[in-house]
């Protein structure tokens, strides 16, 4: 196995551990913010020095930088995409919370109606 | 029609159960399932789930309590709704979960309320495999609905062969325990779910469902199967 296919998989599992584990407390967020901002900067420098993510990229068995990149972009998605959902799961509860607390405030007796 | 003795089913003798009744455009059906039910029960709470019609009031002028949702949430809230609206009622102690659009019947939960009280069980589900496969059931829903049973872990674990009937009737302990989270449909699973963790004393009794065309035309797709699947594989790492 390349080293490449070993650190992809190990992330795809590492980044579904956290995501299924995540409580999403502010320490985690923070993390989150210094992740996002080493991004930018290794994005900033794979465009200034594209010949280097070929040299990152042989080191792990990769041909190219750019399919390096996109196996990188590969697993962004995967993460963003099931913590989007894992979001909107829980306001989903929040809003039927809320929906609920209202439509039990007006509950209606038939001796009433 | 039901052939229930009218001696023992007066509305006296049931008068610590109360009827979930989660409706979503059920108008044509509602009153009629509602008198339907009041005829043996007096405490039924019909669950309107944001319909655009007036399923609501006409199953408040049949009688039922009306909780309103002020928006479409899905069976399982709504479920959630009816169980938290009925277990602040004084008296309530036994619970019953009823499908609006007309595919129950109300002698299988008379059948399943004395089964409750007489086995002393926390909570008595339907099964549509009772004895024999129901004729009326489409092929393939037959075929399906028991594996799916088997797929879901909780319903292997407590021998349950069919997870998804909309028929349950349970005691205060349940009604009080329950805090479904699925919206949808969902529920189902998470319902048997939460039985398994919290090892309420569980029997399945074998019901009839009527397939009319009305409720077929209203049951969910099979291919939702998908959606109860994954949402059983998410479940747990959820925020309460």
């Amino acid at each position: 196995m390349n080293w490449i296919q070993v650190l992809l998989i190990a992330s795809i599992v590492v980044l579904l551990v956290y995501l299924l584990r995540s409580r999403r407390n502010a320490q985690s967020k923070a993390w989150v913010k210094v992740g996002y901002v080493l991004f930018v900067m290794a994005a900033i420098y794979a465009v200034v020095r594209p010949d280097d993510t070929t040299v990152v990229a042989n080191w792990l068995g990769v041909d190219r930088g750019a399919d390096l990149m996109e196996y990188a972009l590969v697993i962004a998605f995967l993460f963003t995409t099931l913590s989007a959902y894992m979001r909107f799961k829980d306001l989903e509860l929040k809003y039927a919370q809320l929906a609920r607390a209202i439509a039990l405030e007006g509950a209606r007796a038939p001796e009433d109606g | 029609m039901f052939g229930i003795n009218t001696g023992d089913t007066s509305p006296d003798r049931y008068h610590d159960v109360w009827l979930v009744v989660p409706a979503f455009n059920e108008a044509s059906v509602i009153a009629e399932v509602i008198a339907d039910v009041r005829t043996v029960f007096e405490h039924v709470v019909c669950v309107d789930d944001g319909s655009r019609d007036d399923t609501g009031e006409r199953a408040l002028a049949a009688g039922a309590h009306l909780v309103r949702h002020p928006v479409n949430l899905g069976q399982g809230a709504a479920i959630q709704t009816g169980v938290e609206y009925a277990r602040s009622r004084p008296g309530a102690a036994v619970f019953v979960t009823f499908d609006a659009d007309g595919q129950h019947r109300v002698k299988d939960v008379v059948r399943m309320i004395d089964r409750l009280v007489a086995e002393n069980l926390d909570i008595v589900v339907g099964t549509r495999f009772g004895e024999s496969a129901p004729q009326q059931m489409p092929r393939l829903r037959r075929i399906l609905f028991p594996l799916i049973a088997k797929l879901s872990p909780a319903s292997r674990k407590l021998g349950l062969t069919d997870a998804h009937n909309g028929l349950r009737v349970f005691n205060k302990t349940v009604a009080d325990g329950l805090n479904l989270t699925m919206n949808g449909m969902s529920h189902a699973s998470e319902f048997i779910a939460v039985v398994a963790e919290h090892n309420w004393r569980i029997a399945e009794e074998p019901v009839e469902i009527l397939y009319t065309d009305y409720s077929m035309a209203k049951g969910q797709p099979l291919i939702n199967g998908i959606n109860i699947v994954f949402d059983g594989l998410l479940r747990g790492r959820m925020r309460k």
